[in-house]
């Protein structure tokens, strides 16, 4: 049964040549993450200091900034605070050395859109920055068509190509997820914050287990695999254009 | 710092050598008091004999015959009774000299039958005192008894005088006791202060001479040994952490080490090179989750940070974490079930906590339940309401902890397993502790559900009640 009104357009590509603003004191972790963030098709500019970031902000157009929150002169969250007052919404990446408890709270609070703490994984990194730049766009869709995938977010159904999945619950909420982000690796810490809100790393692999659950549903033997797992990084739903 | 710089008058400044002071004053006062009483009781007793003798004189010379008595008057004037009856005088009715040695009426004295004492001032003499007795006797005439306080005045000046002989001994030797026992007490201090200096020089083993605990300087350098005991096991475990902690980053870090080095000294294909470079990695991130996990349970421990806190349903808590690792039960071919036992939509499970920091409580202890319970096994989390309290249950069946070793389980800070093939920071209890002290909760430790033969073991924790917030 396919639902008649149109599902949500979900764009698949990321907008070629995302101008990234990344300001960080550490010169040589931001040279590494800068030719990496270069090799993966991002243009990159770096600045040091809080006031700069500021300034290269407020003077240009960025797509993105990612933000170190522990800046000479002016941290990290004092630019943000700026920057929104001066009605700049570009999406914030905040980073922190600091685990404290309540950090992440204040970082989201003061305007920041995503928070990673140091240290990170390149991979993980940049899948955040990604799902920055490309987040859902209609989330009042009631129903989601990605490939042979439909989902009745109202009905709580999914079919593929017509074959009835059936899905717990924890299962659906999952492939809710996936489906809003398809061909965009997303990593397991992402799947816990996002999917379960859990700020914990857990100590067994969590995440593969409730992945393969739905996998083995989701990819009938003899159909094309859509959910993939991306060595070193996560998950990604995958389908051709 | 050290005891010499004052041992110039260090025995004059001990609380001993103090107390001798106050013990001389006291002294002192006691023998004033107890020669002033001395001496107003002899005074008493004297002035009551003399007027007995005065009285007892009176009397019989009133019975006399005028002529007699003015006989008896001349006569006791000259003879040895005058050591008794010092003066005698008659008199007439006005008061005029009629026989005795005592020439002259008494200034101030009256004839009323009592003793005055009263002062004579005779021109050729220095002035005296004197015990006066004055009756009227037959013929209109008055006879004056005198009795001198010469004996009084004598036991006055010996009193004084021993006194005055005695204080001066009395005070000197109990001073000089107060100085040997002073000096006594400082020695002794002085051998606990070199042991003090020994031990904050870095001697850890160094102890104070306690004795057998006698007094109450033995008591209480035995306290401070047991302090100090305390303190030097405190400060092994902590050596032991550091070292455990050191070991748990070394082993990481070396085979990162030997793989790099393997890995440059010869050309190899690039797909070796990658997966040495994904083992490196691999091993870097297990460092970092000791680091990270120490830093976590150092900021919850210290800053008692509770920005995050608010109300927390623990049942909902306890049915999302279950449904959370019920795939992982499931391959690991465990039954993960969850007990919540609570009305619907009731208060009675609502704590006030921080939600983030629970869950990885939950999170923790179920990976170590599932970790210790073999397959075929049962873990069960519980929340379950109490009187204003919430009982939280993560049990199992698996191997359990024997009685004797889940103090030490809970009392260490850093359980180093060095056989645990497992893989983690090995910090989970130690960071589920960190949080339940922040939230005023205690870990205990009991059977698990297991039969008899493998008991498991159960985490049980209490809560505090707190309601819901006021909707309004």
């Amino acid at each position: 049964m396919i639902p008649d009104h149109s599902p949500s357009i979900v764009p698949l590509e990321v907008p070629s040549k995302a101008r990234i603003l990344f300001v960080e004191d550490d010169d040589t972790l931001a040279k590494e993450v800068v030719e990496e963030l270069a090799a993966r098709g991002f243009s990159v500019s770096h600045v040091s200091t809080g006031q700069a970031g500021l300034e290269a902000a407020t003077s240009e157009a960025y797509d993105l900034m990612v933000l170190d929150r522990m800046l000479p002169l002016l941290d990290g969250l004092s630019v943000i605070e700026k920057l929104r007052g001066q009605n700049v919404q570009s999406p914030v990446l905040v980073l922190s050395a600091l685990s404290a408890v309540d950090d992440r709270v204040t970082g989201l609070k003061a305007g920041g859109d995503d928070y990673l703490t140091k240290p990170f994984a390149m991979d993980e990194l940049v899948a955040r920055i990604e799902a920055l730049l490309r987040r859902p766009n209609d989330t009042r869709a009631t129903t989601l068509r990605v490939g042979p995938l439909d989902m009745d977010l109202i009905d709580r159904t999914v079919t593929r190509e017509g074959r009835d999945i059936e899905l717990l619950p924890r299962e659906f909420r999952l492939l809710e997820y996936l489906m809003r982000r398809p061909n965009q690796v997303l990593t397991r810490t992402m799947l816990l914050e996002d999917v379960w809100n859990y700020r914990f790393i857990p100590q067994t692999n969590l995440v593969d287990v409730h992945i393969g659950k739905l996998r083995r549903k989701v990819d009938g033997t003899g159909e094309t695999p859509l959910i993939h797992s991306i060595r070193g990084s996560g998950f990604m739903l995958r389908v051709s254009h | 710092m050290s005891l010499t710089d004052t041992s110039r008058f260090g025995v004059l400044r001990t609380a001993t050598f103090r107390l001798t002071l106050a013990f001389v004053a006291a002294i002192i006062g006691g023998m004033v008091l107890q020669f002033v009483l001395l001496f107003v009781q002899m005074t008493h007793f004297e002035s009551e004999r003399s007027s007995g003798i005065l009285h007892r004189e009176a009397d019989v010379l009133v019975q006399e015959t005028p002529e007699r008595l003015e006989y008896q008057v001349r006569e006791r004037a000259s003879n040895e009774l005058r050591v008794v009856i010092n003066w005698v005088g008659l008199f007439d009715g006005h008061y005029h000299h009629i026989a005795g040695d005592l020439k002259a009426w008494p200034e101030g004295l009256t004839v009323d039958g009592k003793v005055h004492r009263l002062t004579l001032s005779p021109t050729d003499d220095a002035p005296y005192e004197m015990r006066f007795l004055a009756v009227k006797v037959p013929g209109g005439r008055i006879l004056v008894l005198a009795h001198s306080l010469h004996l009084l005045s004598e036991l006055h000046y010996m009193i004084r005088r021993g006194a005055l002989l005695s204080v001066f001994p009395v005070v000197m030797f109990a001073l000089l006791t107060g100085v040997v026992l002073s000096h006594r007490a400082l020695a002794r201090v002085k051998t606990m202060h070199e042991a003090i200096d020994r031990i904050m020089q870095g001697d850890v083993h160094e102890r104070l001479p306690a004795g057998r605990e006698r007094d109450e300087l033995e008591r209480l350098a035995g306290s401070v040994n047991r302090m100090l005991d305390r303190l030097e096991h405190l400060m092994d475990e902590i050596r032991d952490v550091g070292n455990d902690i050191a070991h748990d980053l070394r082993t990481p870090l070396s085979r990162v080490r030997a793989r790099l080095e393997r890995a440059t000294s010869s050309p190899h294909d690039a797909d070796y090179l990658n997966s040495v470079i994904e083992q490196a990695t691999q091993d870097l991130d297990q460092c970092f989750s000791v680091i990270t996990a120490l830093l976590r349970i150092g900021e919850i421990e210290n800053g008692r940070r509770r920005a995050g806190f608010a109300y927390v349903n623990l049942g909902d808590l306890v049915a999302d974490i279950v449904d959370l690792y019920e795939p992982i039960a499931e391959t690991n071919g465990l039954v993960l079930t969850s007990l919540v036992v609570a009305e619907p939509a009731s208060d009675t499970l609502v704590t006030f906590g921080d939600r983030d920091l629970l869950v990885e409580v939950l999170a923790n202890l179920l990976d170590n339940a599932m970790k210790f319970t073999p397959p075929g096994g049962h873990v069960t989390v519980s929340a379950t309401p109490g009187p204003s309290v919430i009982n939280l249950r993560v049990a199992d069946t698996g191997i359990g902890i024997p009685e004797a070793e889940r103090e030490a389980v809970l009392g260490r800070f850093y359980r180093s397993d060095k056989s645990r093939h497992v893989p983690g920071s090995g910090l989970g209890l130690s960071l589920v502790m960190a949080i339940l002290r922040l939230h005023g909760v205690e870990l205990a430790i009991a059977d698990g559900d297991g039969t008899t033969a493998a008991k498991g073991c159960a985490f049980e924790m209490t809560f505090q009640v707190s309601g819901s917030p006021d909707p309004a």
